[in-house]
């Protein structure tokens, strides 16, 4: 029964550190279309805090147009965005957490013969997260009970940190963010079966419509600017393998993203077909040791190059590895 | 607990420090004072002379292009997303100014040819545009264009409108009060 339930808490660990990271975050890029960060952090309910730090390589293969067609770059074209992001989270109460996520970017691109590189602060996004239902029984299910997933819901502020078309920039490579404070409510399920994890994602969020009197370092005659809400879901599924009779742990998790944004208004005035829209897949590979306090992390998300999986939105593979330090 | 509450407080800190001007936009008209008859990017300005290659191969100068036309439109354009969707939104434009010259500003491509193979895949040859390589960035520095900024120069060499293209309205209002 020891044994059991050392194991439980191991692939327990081991199937968070690997799942919640690949499960919520996508990542939010473009040389073009603003540079971001990750949406979420979590703290296991055994733990007291997270540090987490990662490197994201964006690279981009054209995008889907507003029809929904995709259209490759131009020859020789090579945009890239590499993304160190910085994470904390803190459990200041039993049920309830705190996190924020940093990143800083560096746009490198090579696009029909012409190269620029820059980098800066990416947006930064703080987040409160409650507990509102506890997964009591990941390793064994013998009633109905046992199938209840742990539920968290949570509200995030994004913070308009980077450098957006509204600074004083010249060119659009330089763009390391929005530019726009966003708040996102967050809904987060998930259960752990034996070494079966499954998680499902889901974010709603609203811009804060904000004056503009310059566009890329050029001061214009003032006016109102508001992005369309914004709609984030994912799923997916992990694996646990224990690796020896040590306790470590390797998970494998795959996953499946949906994100929306509906039509950009001026003064009020909405613009048809501003919106986007980009479905993308992923895949993890994370390694937990046996004290469960260090877990390092592989990943890939792939945006699904054919025509009707996305629009109005680039087009990109993310490579993404992290470490991560649990503190109890 | 205290290092990681201090750690992340540190964090935001050394976010909120070191970023643009976003975290309080500013709605302040700060647009410098034009001087009639002068040669700058501003609305009022003349616009610089500029001679560029179109794809063609044939070189367009500012006289040439607005020669026999009410205005021109120039679109900077570097064949992305949202380039894409407002370059559609121009181009249902054209039918209803005949006198107005419309023309597509790649400014990211090194060359003619690269210019030219950019705007084929992108499905933006022969539907109305004329499509300048400003492979010098002639026009991109005298009109500080990126990334979706339209120009509208008068049959005089006066900028009418120099901005984001936005939702296509302020262009439209433009183009409208045409003489």
């Amino acid at each position: 029964m020891t044994l059991l339930r050392n194991l439980s808490g191991t692939l327990k660990a081991a199937l968070v550190a690997g799942c919640l990271l690949a499960g919520s975050g996508t990542a939010w890029a473009g040389s073009c279309c603003g540079g971001g960060s990750n949406t979420a952090l979590m703290v296991p309910k055994y733990a007291k805090a997270v540090a987490d730090l990662s490197f994201d390589y964006e690279n981009y293969h054209g995008f889907w147009n507003q029809n929904g067609r995709h259209t490759s770059d131009p020859p020789g074209a090579d945009l890239n965005q590499y993304r160190l992001n910085l994470g904390g989270a803190y459990r200041f109460f039993e049920d309830w957490q705190v996190s924020l996520i940093i990143p800083y970017l560096w746009n490198d691109n090579t696009y029909s013969g012409v190269s620029s590189q820059t980098s800066g602060l990416g947006d930064t996004t703080l987040s409160v997260w409650y507990d509102l239902l506890d997964d009591t029984s990941p390793w064994r299910v013998h009633t109905a009970r046992d199938l209840v997933p742990a539920v968290s819901i949570g509200l995030s502020l994004l913070l308009p940190t980077g450098y957006s078309p509204y600074d004083d920039l010249k060119s659009s490579f330089d763009v390391t963010g929005r530019g726009f404070y966003r708040l996102d409510g967050n809904l987060y399920i998930e259960k752990m079966i034996r070494h079966w994890d499954l998680s499902l994602a889901a974010s709603y969020g609203t811009y804060f419509e904000r004056s503009v009197n310059r566009e890329y370092g050029k001061y214009v005659e003032p006016y109102h600017k508001d992005l369309g809400d914004r709609t984030f879901l994912s799923a997916s599924l992990g694996y646990g393998f224990l690796l020896g009779t040590g306790g470590d742990t390797l998970t494998t998790t795959a996953s499946y993203a949906y994100l929306d944004e509906a039509d950009v208004s001026y003064n009020g005035q909405r613009d048809p077909n501003s919106g986007f829209m980009k479905q993308s897949v992923g895949g993890m590979l994370s390694f937990a040791g046996t004290d469960r306090d260090w877990s390092v992390r592989a990943g890939w998300n792939h945006a699904i190059r054919e025509s009707g999986w996305g629009r109005n939105f680039p087009t990109t593979d993310i490579f993404t590895v992290g470490v991560r330090y649990v503190f109890r | 607990m205290c290092f990681a509450r201090l750690g992340m407080i540190l964090l935001l800190c050394v976010a909120l420090a070191g970023c643009g001007d976003n975290l309080v936009p500013s709605g302040t008209d700060q647009r410098p004072p034009v001087q009639s008859g002068s040669t700058g990017p501003g609305v009022g300005q003349n616009a610089a002379d500029f001679s560029v290659s179109e794809i063609s191969g044939t070189t367009v100068t500012r006289a040439s292009a607005l020669s026999g036309k009410k205005a021109i439109v120039l679109y900077f354009t570097m064949w992305c997303p949202s380039c894409d969707e407002q370059t559609a939104q121009l181009q249902t434009m054209i039918p209803s100014y005949p006198d107005v010259g419309f023309y597509l500003v790649d400014y990211v491509s090194g060359s003619v040819t690269d210019a030219a193979a950019a705007a084929l895949a992108n499905g933006f040859t022969g539907v109305g545009f004329g499509i300048l390589a400003d492979t010098g960035h002639q026009m991109q520095n005298s009109l500080q264009g990126t990334m979706g900024t339209t120009v509208v120069i008068d049959a005089a060499g006066v900028i009418l409108l120099n901005e984001d293209f936005r939702n296509g309205s302020r262009l439209q209002a433009a183009l409208a009060g045409l003489p």
